[in-house]
């Protein structure tokens, strides 16, 4: 029997699913949980385009076995904003630029998503580091630095 | 002449229309799209790079459970194809010349599937001698990559001998005389290795059959293109291809040409189900005809003793690799970046395009300049340390300027080279002091805009929401999302009011695509035209609502009112009502596209038609650096930007445009080169080996526009800028190394171990 | 086909293993060599992630104790490692981007047994022991002794690493790990090196210790470097160049040549026992040392 069985909380709805074992977590989100937004750029946790959270952390889901996510609240990008409303960090990464060709986005917003958790009050060098797993080849970072800053402040408060 | 910060308010809130679908994660891109009934797609590669091919027998695979069709070669039209130099072939025949060349195509129901057909292909060969050397390639006795080289149809002024695909000159003057007169001369050698354009996407196609019709999600920087050369390879009329680009992941050139629309459609027309190939990262990296062209480039310059230069010869290298994908024009666009933005009366530079076993070349941001750019700008340093100039003094004094005349005897019109030295020399002086093992370089860049046809059409619907339906492609740059900032200026409205279809070739009229830096540049201008046609009708439609004359109706604000009486309007809502039940608010655009500049007694062998540019954008970059002697590792720290292109229509793009280019032009300055071993294999295709810039790489990056409104450009004077910020970037860390070290790293990229070797050289 | 078990007890996860099963921490190391082809999946897995035990840090008597399955974010910010084993807490807040360290474990680490790791030249300077487990017993092994080639260990199939073991640290005692990085993050080691101080109480060496990453089939200890003590650290701290380059037997391949590593390892080597000694004077330098001193190489 090498298909496994369990649910997988997506977003805060439970997934009843059934997959081979070998799986990664992020083959497993865009086909039989159907969310695309969450994006395959490499297959070695180089690019972060795969980004998703796993009880608040931030895990390449391209390496990570779909079924060792059992038990855990798995975030993707299609679960931060609610409603109509864009989460800050969306609404500034296109308010300051970050955002071109898209396809390192969710990644680096999910990424951001935690470094903020993390560090409420980051310092440019924390940004950098903290979303340092993310490859962005549009924008040189610049755009993507003054969204998060602006974001934290938001968030924060101050 | 103004910079933007000359103007007074902040950049204008700017967000892009496919911003929302973008960071929600409801944009699709190809490889997030699936039919009913789809099947997966795999290709099988040669895996070897040079090699007469015995058998390829396909048999075992076809009789795997669940695959649905294999083609080889003897599967599709027997076309060569290739613009300029048709060399080309959809599937490998007789002989193989890369590593990523194609020698079937699996479809199947599922991945897993098509990957056990593909590797139940026998393939039978016999190795050929590898040409990896671009010099040795050049040789009388080398081994030929293609043996029948001369019976290809090629078209132009194309001058070829066997492993040169073509040869191209630049000559100017008599640069023996020019020697002669010098009082200085310097002779450099520098050597660029390949690199990838690497888009975070990797690419993917889905081809769907209805009838005797193909649509194919594909993406393409070039739809029109894609659509072209499934036309040509399949023989097909163009009005049964239809090409729709949904979001695409980034391109930088990669993704410019037809690559493989063409062996999905055929697996989709003999399957009878929709066909989805989706890359991997490695394949991204091995396959496409599209990398960064390694370069070698021999430059020797005489000064005169006042500085001046009297004279440049050249001599250079381009790598095509294994097949011509759109590299025709390389060998001269490169002979035009290693002679430079400079006054030289007498130039003589002989440039070829090289065949070799490794992956073909092709547009990637700004092909040959930042190679080429790299080693004139390094041998600029060079040159003004020999003579004890101040190397930026010696740009200023060589350094074309409006009305000056270039190296081939182009006059330019209102030019902001010199002022764009001024300005990135401001911006870094006001980086903080130099620390210990830190120094400053600087260099300058040119690229060409490229005018050409380009279509779009406008329309306001009756409840007054606009649409605008064009050719063009947007890749990430905001080029496409400017284009409602055009029309709703045109129609004084606001750009929210408007929604862009493109990207289908079944909707739109021609355009380029997302390439040459030109969308802007030709569809501003069609859009600009289809929308002045709307605001001819809404004019109309307003004088006669309040019954004034149409001259004086201003469209602004959302209203149509009478000139000097704003309170005197009428909504553009209500006039598109009104227009509504009776002739339609349409406007279509195109128009004759600029004139490229003549001149007059060019003397170019091998014109490609690169070598007289119009709307010429002008670059400086002035970068810090900072270097670890004990390892050679140089960190780049700050690098201030000044860009002559044109006027700046969107300038949040517009800077997004020049970051990117820099952190781009970093990663080839240090840490981007393609490895190949003695199998003429890639050996770092992949992320963790080929290693772009990271978030924590990133520099400040400061930019400023030097904004010349220019003739015979794009709308209001623009110009292009997708390219040319990564065109000097590479360039100006040379010079800050050079400094440090003692004399250039004469390899690109400079990794850390090549700057520690020239610190481990002996000063002379 | 792959099947996977996830046991929350020690036991199961040892019985699994007994069966034939292999273990799957993170999975960086795993998925990612399976998605690239170079190995297939295990026919079973069994999973170690839910056993609680294995996440655990305690000090004892003899030392420090690190489960299996403590993370490399954990091993960074971990006061008990930050304070007085500061070269792992060095290395970890190296690997990879946030969600690697998130994921990667410090077992996975050294029973992957690869030369490039970076959390392997802290353990051997610092005295690691590794533990393990089976259905039929425990046992301790040096790092010497676990090692036995790139990406090989003389552990049994059937034989789980449950925890890393540290010894006491002596008095005024640094450690400090070094890495060559081409990018600022992201790197995988290309030459790297630990190094752990004691001081006398005059300031000169009393005992060092120094071992060197990817230079080597292994993860090699410098030997002979008791001729070092009684010298003043900068002294001793070029002293170290030498050696190292001589303990090292690098390959070329196309990260670097042989000639530049074996130079470079010098220079990490002397940067390491710097910040260890400085770190042992009681000074505090930022975890990581290479981003806390220098331009992505530390000095």
């Amino acid at each position: 029997m090498t298909t496994y069985s369990t649910t997988l909380s997506v977003n805060g709805i439970p997934y009843s699913l059934a997959f081979d074992a070998s799986r990664n977590l992020l083959s497993v989100i865009r086909n039989e949980v159907g969310l695309t937004g969450t994006k395959e750029g490499c297959d070695d946790c180089e690019c972060g385009a795969c980004m998703v959270l796993l009880d608040g952390h931030p895990v390449n889901s391209c390496s990570y076995l779909a079924a060792q996510a059992t038990g855990k609240e798995i975030t993707t990008v299609e679960g931060l904003s609610s409603g109509d409303e864009l989460h800050p960090i969306q609404r500034q990464l296109l308010d300051a630029g970050g955002v071109q060709c898209g396809f390192c986005t969710p990644g680096m917003i999910m990424s951001t998503d935690a470094l903020l958790r993390r560090t409420p009050e980051p310092t440019d060098e924390d940004i950098r580091i903290g979303l340092s797993g993310n490859l962005c080849r549009c924008t040189g970072y610049a755009k993507i630095m003054e969204a998060v800053k602006a974001t934290a402040v938001e968030l924060s408060g101050s | 002449m103004t910079t933007l910060e000359d103007q007074a308010s902040a950049p204008p809130r700017f967000v892009r229309a496919d911003g929302p679908a973008k960071v929600t994660g409801s944009g699709r891109y190809v490889a997030d799209l699936s039919l009913t009934g789809m099947l997966f797609a795999k290709f099988r590669y040669s895996g070897v790079a040079h090699a007469r091919i015995r058998k390829i027998d396909v048999t075992a695979a076809k009789a795997i459970p669940g695959v649905f069709a294999v083609l080889t070669a003897g599967d599709v039209p027997d076309v060569r194809y290739s613009p300029v130099i048709p060399d080309r072939t959809l599937f490998a025949k007789d002989v193989v010349r890369f590593e990523g060349e194609i020698l079937a195509a699996v479809a199947a129901n599922s991945p897993a599937v098509a990957q056990a057909a593909v590797d139940a292909i026998v393939f039978e060969y016999d190795e050929l001698p590898i040409v990896a050397d671009l010099e040795a390639a050049m040789a009388d006795d080398s081994p030929l990559v293609h043996e029948d080289w001369a019976s290809y149809a090629v078209t132009g002024d194309t001058p070829r001998d066997r492993n040169v695909a073509t040869f191209s000159s630049l000559s100017k003057g008599d640069v023996d005389a020019g020697m002669a007169e010098a009082h200085t001369i310097v002779k450099s050698r520098y050597v660029a290795d390949g690199s990838h354009a690497a888009p975070i996407e990797p690419r993917g196609v889905l081809a769907q059959w209805e009838g005797d019709k193909v649509t194919i999600w594909t993406s393409s920087q070039v739809p029109f293109d894609a659509r072209n050369g499934v036309c040509e390879t399949l023989q097909l009329p163009s009005n049964r291809v239809r090409i729709i680009v949904p979001h695409l992941g980034g391109g930088f050139g990669g993704k410019c040409g037809f690559h493989f629309e063409a062996h999905i459609a055929a697996l989709a027309r003999a399957t009878k189900r929709p066909v989805k190939l989706v890359f991997s990262r490695e394949e991204e990296f091995l396959v496409p005809d599209r990398r960064r062209e390694s370069m070698i480039i021999d430059l020797t310059t005489g000064l005169r003793a006042d500085g001046s230069i009297v004279a440049r010869r050249g001599w250079i290298a381009v790598e095509n690799g294994a097949y011509t994908a759109d590299a025709a024009f390389f060998a001269q666009l490169a002979a035009m970046h290693v002679a430079g933005p400079y006054k030289i009366d007498n130039v003589h530079i002989d440039s070829h395009l090289v065949y070799t076993n490794h992956q073909p070349s092709g547009s990637v941001r700004a092909p040959t300049a930042p190679q080429g750019c790299w080693a004139c700008e390094s041998h600029t340093d060079e040159l003004a340390a020999a003579i004890g100039m101040d190397p930026v003094e010696f740009r200023k004094k060589n350094g074309i300027h409006t009305g000056a005349t270039g190296v081939v005897g182009q006059v330019y019109d209102e030019i902001g080279l010199q002022q764009c030295i001024d300005a990135a020399v401001e911006q870094i002086d006001h980086a903080a002091a130099l620390g210990e093992d830190e120094a400053i370089g600087l260099a300058v860049g040119w690229w060409p805009s490229f005018p050409g046809p380009s279509g779009a059409y406008v329309r306001l619907d009756s409840d007054g929401a606009g649409q605008i339906v064009t050719g063009a492609q947007e890749c990430g740059t905001g080029a496409v999302m400017t284009l409602r900032q055009l029309a709703a200026d045109q129609l004084g409205m606001d750009p929210e009011d408007f929604e862009i279809i493109y990207q289908d070739t079944a909707v739109a009229p021609y355009d380029t695509g997302a390439t040459g830096s030109q969308t802007l540049l030709n569809n501003g201008r069609a859009v600009v035209d289809a929308a002045e046609q709307i605001a001819e009708q809404l004019r109309q439609h307003a004088a006669d609502h309040m019954e004034a004359a149409v001259a004086d109706i201003v469209l602004a604000d959302g209203h149509a009112h009478v000139a000097g009486s704003p309170s005197k309007n009428v909504s553009i809502a209500e006039l598109a009502e009104i227009a509504g039940g009776g002739e339609l608010l349409i406007g279509k655009g195109s128009g004759k596209p600029p004139d490229y500049p003549e001149i007059p007694g060019m003397n170019c062998v091998g014109d490609q038609g690169v070598a007289a540019w119009a709307a010429p954008q002008f670059s400086c970059h002035a970068v810090k650096v900072r270097l670890d002697r004990d390892t050679g590792v140089v960190r780049v720290l700050d690098v201030a930007c000044a860009h002559d292109s044109g006027t700046i229509i969107n300038p949040i793009a517009a800077y997004g445009q020049v970051e990117g280019g820099v952190l781009m032009g970093i990663g080839q300055a240090l840490t981007e080169g393609t490895h190949y071993g003695e199998d003429g294999k890639q050996r770092n295709g992949g992320l963790l080996e080929y290693k772009l810039q990271t978030f924590a790489d990133a520099p400040r990056i400061t930019t400023k526009f030097i904004q010349i409104p220019t003739a015979d450009a794009g709308p209001r004077g623009a110009k292009g800028l997708a390219e040319a910020p990564n065109v000097p970037t590479a360039a100006a860390i040379s010079n800050a190394i050079a400094k440090l070290v003692g004399r250039p790293v004469r390899q690109l990229p400079m990794t850390a171990e090549r700057v520690w070797n020239a610190l481990q050289e002996e000063t002379p | 086909m792959t099947s996977i078990t996830i046991p929350t007890s020690l036991r199961d996860v040892l019985e699994a293993l007994a069966g034939g099963a292999r273990p799957i921490a993170g999975g960086t190391d795993l998925v990612v060599s399976s998605r690239q082809g170079k190995a297939p999946l295990p026919e079973a897995l069994v999973a170690i992630d839910q056993v609680a035990e294995l996440s655990e840090v305690k000090t004892g008597t003899d030392g420090l104790m690190i489960g299996a399955m403590v993370t490399h974010a954990r091993l960074m910010t971990e006061e008990l490692l930050v304070e007085s084993y500061t070269a792992v807490a060095d290395a970890a807040a190296l690997v990879g981007s946030p969600s690697t360290r998130n994921v990667g474990t410090i077992g996975g680490n050294v029973m992957n047994g690869s030369p490039a790791m970076d959390t392997g030249a802290p353990l051997v300077v610092l005295g690691a022991e590794v533990e393990l487990r089976s259905t039929s017993g425990s046992r301790r092994v040096s790092l010497a002794d676990l090692w036995t080639g790139p990406g090989r260990t003389s552990a049994a199939p059937d034989e789980l690493c449950v925890a890393v073991h540290l010894p006491l640290r002596p008095v005024r005692s640094g450690s400090a790990y070094v890495r060559l990085e081409y990018r600022r993050a992201m790197e995988i080691a290309v030459v790297g090196a630990a190094a752990s101080v004691s001081l006398a109480e005059d300031g000169t060496i009393a005992a060092v210790a120094v071992a060197l990453t990817a230079v080597a089939p292994t993860i090699l200890a410098v030997p002979d470097l008791d001729a070092l003590v009684g010298l003043d650290p900068t002294v001793a701290a070029q002293r170290v160049a030498p050696a190292a380059s001589a303990t090292a037997t690098p390959i070329s391949d196309l990260r670097a040549s042989d000639t530049y590593r074996r130079h470079t390892i010098g220079v990490m080597a002397t940067r390491a026992v710097e910040a260890a000694a400085r770190r042992a004077s009681g000074e505090t330098i930022a975890v990581p040392v290479n981003r806390a001193l220098g331009i992505g190489a530390a000095r």
